[in-house]
Formats: C-alpha cells, structure tokens, sequence
C-alpha cells in the first residue's frame, strides 16, 4: 500500500533549506545562492526497516523573517515541519521560541523538528555551549555542504512520521 | 609679590574666558578623535547614513544602471549569436526530441485505437451516418483528431497535495505523479490565496497543447489533463462524469486504499468522454 508524507521546511531566508533539501534528496550540494520563490517540492523513497516504502514529499518554502508570513496552505496537511536556522546568524534563531509556539498552536497535530544548520562554520562545542546558556533547543546540528548529520536526520523522521 | 606671580594673576584675570573656550574646543577634538579611531564609536555614527545611501543606490539602479545593463545585453547578445546558440541548443535540441517523442507516442496509439476502431460497428455507423449528412472521411478524421482526450487523472488529498491515485489511459508515463501532485496543489493554493476570493477555487490551467480540468471536492480534487480542443461541452460532460464518478464510487475507504480505488477510476473513466 502506498505510504507519502508530507514534510514542509520552514526559516529565514538563506539559512540552507534549499540546500539540505538538495543534499538529502540529489546528494548535491552548491555554494551558489539562489533565493526560493513560492516552493519547489521533491520526493525521496525511503525504504523503511519494516520493509515499507515511503514516499517523503518535501515541500522547501521560500525564506521569511516572520514565520506568519510564510503562506499557511503550503503548511496545511503537513506530516512535519522542519524549522532551519543559521548557526552563524543569529538574526534567524532569536524568535525561535514564538516561531515554535506560533507553528504548535496553529498546528498542533504536526511534528516539528529543529535543526541548526552550517555546522561546518562554526565550532561544534562552542555552539552547543551558547544554546545551552540562551535555553534554544534543537533537534540535531547539521551541515549541508559536508553532508554531516543530514541523512541520519531525515531517516530518523521518516521513522517517526510513519509510526 | 614679584613681578612674575602679578603677571600670572593678570594673566587669569584678563584671559579665563578664552582659556575655557580653548579648554571646550579641546574636549571636543578629543571626543571627536575617540570616535574616528574607535571603529565600533565610528561605526555606531556612520552605518547609519551609509545604510541609506546604500539604499538609495540600489533603489535607483533600475534608473541609473538598468538602461545601460538592458543595452550591454542586447550588444553582447547581438554580438556573440553564436555563442547563445551553442549554449541553447543542447537544451532546446533536448526539448525538441522530448516533444517529438510525446507527439510520436500519442500519434501511435492514437493509429492502434484507430484501426481498432476502424472495424468496429460503432465506427462504420458513424462514418455511414456521416456520409449521409455530406460530410467527407477526410473531415471526420480530422475532427476527430482534434477531439478533447483525457491524458492523466489525478485524484489529490486537497491541502497536503499528497496523490491518492491516478489513472492514465495511455501505456507509459515517466513523469513523477508525487510531485506533479505537489506542484499542481501548490500552484492551486498560491492562485486562490494570492487574490482572496474567499471560497473561488482554481477551475483550468492551460498550457501549449494541454488542459488541466480542476474539480474540488471537500477532502481531495480531481486535475483531469486533457489534450485537443477542451469546449465547454467537454468540460461540462467530464464534470458531469467526475460528479458522478465522486458519488458513486468514492468511499472513505478508497481513499485509504489506492489501489482499489485506482482500478474504480480506471473503469470509470476508460472510455472515451465524449
């Protein structure tokens, strides 16, 4: 039986949507910047540990700074929301906590994920230090360029989107 | 009191107004120079009006540059047609074959259908009947040819744009049906939020030789894509049909079982609309 999901990736512009995006679906990574218009969808078959096949549609939205600007249709019927920031900008994680709040009580059956992105920029240890002491969570620390932790991160969604 | 010690409260008597405008100007040159050796106190007073400068610049380039790009454009293009063919050609010599390849496959199967037809009873009534009316074989085929066909039909969850099933009439099809019913959704929401009209729904989108025909139900919507010359008689026949279609033979449980309910859709619809 067909099994799809829907998962919509969400943040300010140019903190690597796009790029994570192209990394785990086409293993391509680019340093061109290009800005996302509207939304480009991609689709990634993940074959499951229970031997089912998933078809992970992932819509990857245009940036913006105030998550209510992003066009709520493309959120609706979602299965997960990945909320992206840039480790090296804090501009695009200091309204974490009300974008958060802001994506749980309009949705509130959708799973949402944190991730912290360009990992390869910044020192590891320091990071998670400094997101300690401004109590920012985050669900894994990625790099798209190097491709660390990117796959692990969408197999583990997978996994916990289809239970 | 020597004549030294009288000379200097003189001094002070006569010249302690410009001794404290010295000391001011003093003060002043001083904070002036914390401030130009100091890159943040600097930066602090400059950023701001550099930022508008900044500002007006890029919104006067459309103006001030905008002519002369467009211009030195137009030149380099004129001037190296060469080099613009060579670095179109792979891409449009790409499209040209992938068209042709599509126009070659509908023109085959439309020839199998058609000389299934050919010696059908159907068809030797309609081309007897035809005749009678004054109307020639050549000009029947080529109305026929020009009929409306249904190419692909989409059944899509309405606000996750996930694909429940599809159908195809035609044997092979390449395209990714996933994100077509992905891009289709996003498309149809960006057109019905971006001009707010409230319940309007997004009914056609055309494209060169294609239409997709769009019916919104509440829980998922049907894009029939359809070749040759959709009429309005067309359009309100398939409504019609897809009407029918949705409440007859959709349950709850086809939804949630796509193959069962890719075969209704398939009966459903494998005859020709028209």
């Amino acid at each position: 039986m067909k099994l799809s999901k829907k998962v919509v990736l969400l943040g300010h512009f140019g903190v690597g949507k796009t790029s994570l995006f192209r990394r785990f679906v086409d293993n391509e990574f680019s340093e061109d910047y290009k800005v996302t218009l509207g939304v480009q969808i991609k689709k990634k078959v993940i074959e499951m540990p229970d031997g089912r096949e998933l078809s992970m549609i992932i819509w990857d939205t245009e940036g913006h700074a105030d998550i209510e600007d992003t066009r709520k249709s493309y959120l609706l019927g979602s299965n997960a929301f990945i909320y992206v920031f840039d480790l090296t900008r804090i501009d695009t994680y200091k309204n974490i906590n009300q974008d958060l709040a802001y994506l749980a009580k309009n949705h509130p059956k959708v799973k949402i994920k944190v991730i912290g992105n360009k990992l390869d920029l910044v020192n590891e240890k320091e990071t998670l230090k400094i997101f300690k002491e401004q109590d920012i969570a985050f669900d894994c620390l990625t790099s798209a360029k190097t491709n660390k932790n990117v796959q692990d991160f969408f197999l583990d969604l997978a996994k916990e989107i289809t239970v | 009191m020597e004549e030294q010690d009288k000379l200097k409260i003189l001094k002070e008597l006569l010249l302690t107004e410009e001794k404290e405008y010295a000391d001011s100007i003093a003060k002043k040159v001083e904070e002036l120079s914390k401030i130009v050796h100091q890159k943040q106190e600097l930066s602090h007073k400059v950023d701001p009006i550099i930022d508008d400068k900044l500002e007006e610049f890029v919104a006067e380039i459309p103006k001030t540059l905008g002519p002369t790009i467009t211009q030195a454009l137009k030149e380099e293009i004129k001037n190296s047609q060469d080099a613009v063919v060579e670095a179109l050609f792979p891409i449009i010599g790409k499209m040209i074959k992938k068209y042709i390849a599509h126009e070659m496959k509908l023109l085959s199967e439309n020839i199998n259908r058609k000389t299934r037809q050919a010696f059908s009873f159907k068809n030797w009534f309609k081309r007897t009947k035809a005749r009678a009316r004054g109307i020639s074989d050549g000009d029947l085929a080529i109305t026929d040819y020009a009929k409306p066909r249904l190419i692909q039909m989409f059944v899509i969850e309405k606000d996750s744009g996930l694909l429940i099933t599809d159908y195809s009439p035609l044997s092979d099809n390449t395209v990714d049906k996933d994100m077509i019913a992905g891009m289709l959704t996003a498309i149809k929401s960006f057109v019905e939020d971006a001009f707010q009209g409230g319940n309007q729904n997004l009914e056609t989108i055309e494209y060169e030789l294609y239409t997709i025909h769009v019916q919104n139900f509440y829980s998922y919507y049907i894009a029939a894509v359809i070749s040759g010359a959709y009429n309005m008689m067309f359009k309100e026949v398939l409504e019609d049909q897809i009407i029918d279609f949705a409440q007859h033979h959709i349950s709850k449980r086809d939804i949630e079982n796509s193959e069962l309910f890719t075969k209704k859709l398939k009966k459903h619809f494998e005859d020709e609309i028209v």
